[in-house]
């Protein structure tokens, strides 16, 4: 009997402690918890994070914050979505654009006006509807980072708004800073599609083209092929050829933290993280180069969505509705260092240093091709995305020819498209 | 006609059988049965589940990445397969021997790897054998060597990935051997040794033949688990340099996961499972089952 009861006590007690765990208690009357998904491990200085946990303090309200990793989120998104286990806020990158029908339509909740009309496309991405699954978080461009010491000892004068660099310039001085600059590679791009696809559009490239209300498969283009021949032969020279030919899991932001680049082709994203970390060395931001047509940026970034089936839709909304009065997005924008994406809302930074750098992301965003703005609307990354990435990493491997690369991948996103092939 | 001893006899069979059973149907044939219905849809692994019919199979045997992926997973299994066996059984051997002090410590420290999970063993191995800021070459550079490029040669990559999976898996198969060994009579050693065995003839004439058993199961487990590499190359060169370690699990999971063609996924799968089978049964008839 005293057996029983002492099993019984016992389970009682790991069945109470298991349900303690599995709760989150609410810290006062009326406080609710707002469920927030993060595509990846926030760090201490976070400004979205620091953001949420600001609203939670002065509402009252709890946060429980779960990371889904960026690669994992098409599965679990799903899933949860079957189990009627959605988050209530969402902040992503692509979920909207996958599954515009999972998310509320923002336009109903928020003056939509407020946003900058560039950011508000490039990260809705829904160029079929006028719906707005999401709104826009983070807004970010490409840019290029490079290493002033690096600079100076190699005798190289950094390009400026009004006289960029050719990609001739900068094939030279990629050179030169490897062989007198005192860094391991005179260039580094983060092994990412839309880092490369600014060397395509410079020259004319794109990867596909408008014709009336479809498209034709362009990215087999003479000038492409010749443009990913001399990317190959760029990493055959002075660039971290492992990066982009696969391999390795080296992220070329560690890189150039350490000194090791002297030229980094990566986006606004990292400015923060560079300006809080980098101190064993000078470095700053350039223009990026341009091409036989044109310059070229990538606008990208992050929006925040609330999904149709979230428990505390209201709450999300409250949220987002309070994050995107003047006030709290301009506490927001000066922790994220980042590009804004509310009119009338700028980041003004107090070190000089950092306002040179922001006038020069600034003046990328009128870098931004048409042809970028065409290949966005095409939604081709909807029919493949990893081949072409696949493609480009055989190329710079050297397994297959630049031709070869682009002309298979043309084929059968031609074929998987429905869109004919240009050459 | 049954007897009550007969009935009672075939529900304890059923009753000892149930839970494999259950566990075996939940989690093999009802996945089985779902993949071999999905193979034949253009399920998109959510909203999408129309049937499409041969569809899948037909594009996939005309797909020559499929050929590539599966042909780079036999070549890396064919190399890596001699030293899964040997190397847990030279091991087996050494702490088994009289000889051999602090047996105890020896086995848990060469089996601690096999209870780290693959993607942990591929960073720390990533993180070891880093182009850039590896330990390797690093050491190398120390010692006035030229590092080695392991992430841009496939055939260095290629052996870092074969290191990584005999590394974490040298414990386990070392413990499958240890108890063959240990079910060797020893009068069979003493005979040979009144015979004037001297301890290479033992070991190859005695010991590795009354070990055919475990031997041949050593080497099923080796090949199906080579055969399934996955989480060791996501974590030390995800597939690269190009796509020379994108081996056919990885091919499947692209497909499935990253390209939402759950339905294609699951015809690879099929196809794949097959061609496995059939490898594992050729290994059963050529060892005759592990008979000595």
């Amino acid at each position: 009997m005293k057996k029983a009861l002492t099993v019984v006590l016992v389970s009682l007690l790991l069945t109470s402690a298991l349900f303690a765990a599995g709760t989150k208690e609410a810290t006062g009357a009326g406080s609710k918890v707002l469920k927030v998904m993060l595509s990846e491990e926030p760090s201490s200085e976070d400004a979205l994070l620091g953001t949420l946990k600001k609203w939670a303090a002065e509402t009252g309200n709890t946060l429980d914050v779960m990371v889904i990793p960026y690669e994992d989120q098409l599965t679990k998104f799903p899933l949860m979505a079957r189990n009627n286990d959605l988050p209530d806020l969402i902040a992503t990158t692509r979920l909207a654009r996958l599954y515009p029908d999972e998310f509320l339509d923002m336009a109903e909740y928020l003056d939509m006006s407020i946003f900058e009309p560039m950011a508000v496309e490039i990260i809705v991405q829904d160029y079929k509807t006028e719906k707005k699954s999401t709104v826009p978080q983070q807004f970010t461009i490409t840019n290029v980072f490079y290493n002033k010491d690096a600079f100076a000892r190699a005798g190289i004068t950094a390009p400026t708004v009004e006289k960029p660099w050719s990609l001739e310039d900068l094939e030279r001085n990629a050179r030169l800073l490897q062989q007198k600059g005192g860094v391991k590679y005179g260039m580094a791009m983060d092994s990412s599609r839309a880092r490369y696809d600014n060397l395509m559009y410079v020259n004319g490239g794109s990867m596909v083209e408008k014709e009336g209300d479809t498209f034709a498969v362009a990215i087999n283009s003479p000038q492409n092929i010749a443009m990913l021949q001399k990317f190959v032969d760029w990493n055959n020279s002075f660039m971290p050829k492992a990066i982009w030919a696969g391999g390795t899991n080296d992220n070329p932001a560690d890189y150039f933290k350490n000194g090791d680049v002297g030229i980094y082709f990566s986006g606004s994203w990292n400015y923060n993280a560079f300006y809080t970390q980098i101190k064993n060395f000078n470095w700053g931001v350039m223009p990026s180069p341009v091409g036989s047509v044109s310059g070229s940026a990538i606008l990208g970034g992050s929006g925040l969505g609330v999904p149709t089936g979230a428990k505390n839709k209201d709450l999300a909304i409250s949220f987002l509705k309070w994050f995107y009065t003047k006030e709290n997005f301009q506490g927001y924008l000066n922790q994220d260092k980042g590009l804004s994406s509310l009119v009338g809302v700028t980041y003004s930074p107090d070190d000089p240093q950092v306002v040179e750098d922001y006038k020069i992301m600034q003046s990328e965003v009128a870098k931004v091709t048409y042809a970028f703005s065409t290949d966005e609307s095409s939604m081709w990354r909807n029919f493949y995305d990893n081949e072409y990435r696949d493609a480009m990493r055989e190329a710079v491997n050297g397994d297959i020819s630049a031709h070869k690369a682009l002309t298979d991948f043309a084929t059968i996103l031609s074929k998987k498209s429905g869109w004919r092939m240009k050459y | 006609m049954r007897t009550q001893y007969g009935k009672r006899h075939v529900r304890a069979f059923w009753f000892f059988v149930a839970p494999c059973l259950i566990l075996f149907t939940t989690f093999f044939l009802v996945p089985l049965l779902l993949s071999i219905g999905l193979s034949f849809t253009n399920y998109d692994g959510w909203k999408t589940m129309d049937f499409i019919g041969l569809k899948n199979y037909r594009e996939l045997f005309s797909d020559i990445k499929f050929y590539n992926a599966l042909g780079r997973t036999f070549r890396y299994t064919l190399f890596s397969l001699p030293f899964k066996v040997i190397v847990p059984l030279l091991v087996a051997v050494l702490v088994t021997a009289k000889s051999v002090k602090a047996k105890g410590i020896v086995r848990t420290m060469i089996y601690t790897p096999s209870l780290l999970s693959a993607l942990v063993v591929g960073i720390t191995i990533n993180w070891m054998f880093g182009a850039e800021y590896g330990l390797i070459n690093y050491l190398i550079k120390l010692m006035g060597g030229v590092p080695l490029q392991w992430a841009l040669n496939y055939k260095l990559a290629t052996f870092v990935i074969s290191f990584a999976s005999n590394w974490a898996s040298t414990g386990f198969y070392m413990v499958i051997f240890i108890g063959g060994i240990n079910n060797i009579s020893g009068e069979i050693y003493e005979a040979a040794a009144i015979d004037g065995s001297s301890n290479v003839q033992t070991f190859f004439r005695i010991t590795i033949p009354m070990l055919a058993p475990t031997t041949f199961l050593v080497t099923l487990l080796s090949t199906v688990n080579l055969l399934k590499e996955y989480a060791l190359v996501q974590g030390i060169t995800q597939g690269g340099p190009g796509l020379n370690t994108t081996f056919i699990i990885q091919f499947i999971f692209d497909k499935g996961f990253n390209q939402m063609q759950h339905g294609y996924a699951s015809a690879i799968s099929l196809v794949v499972m097959i061609i496995f089978a059939s490898i594992a049964f050729v290994q059963f008839k050529i060892s005759n089952g592990g008979d000595r």
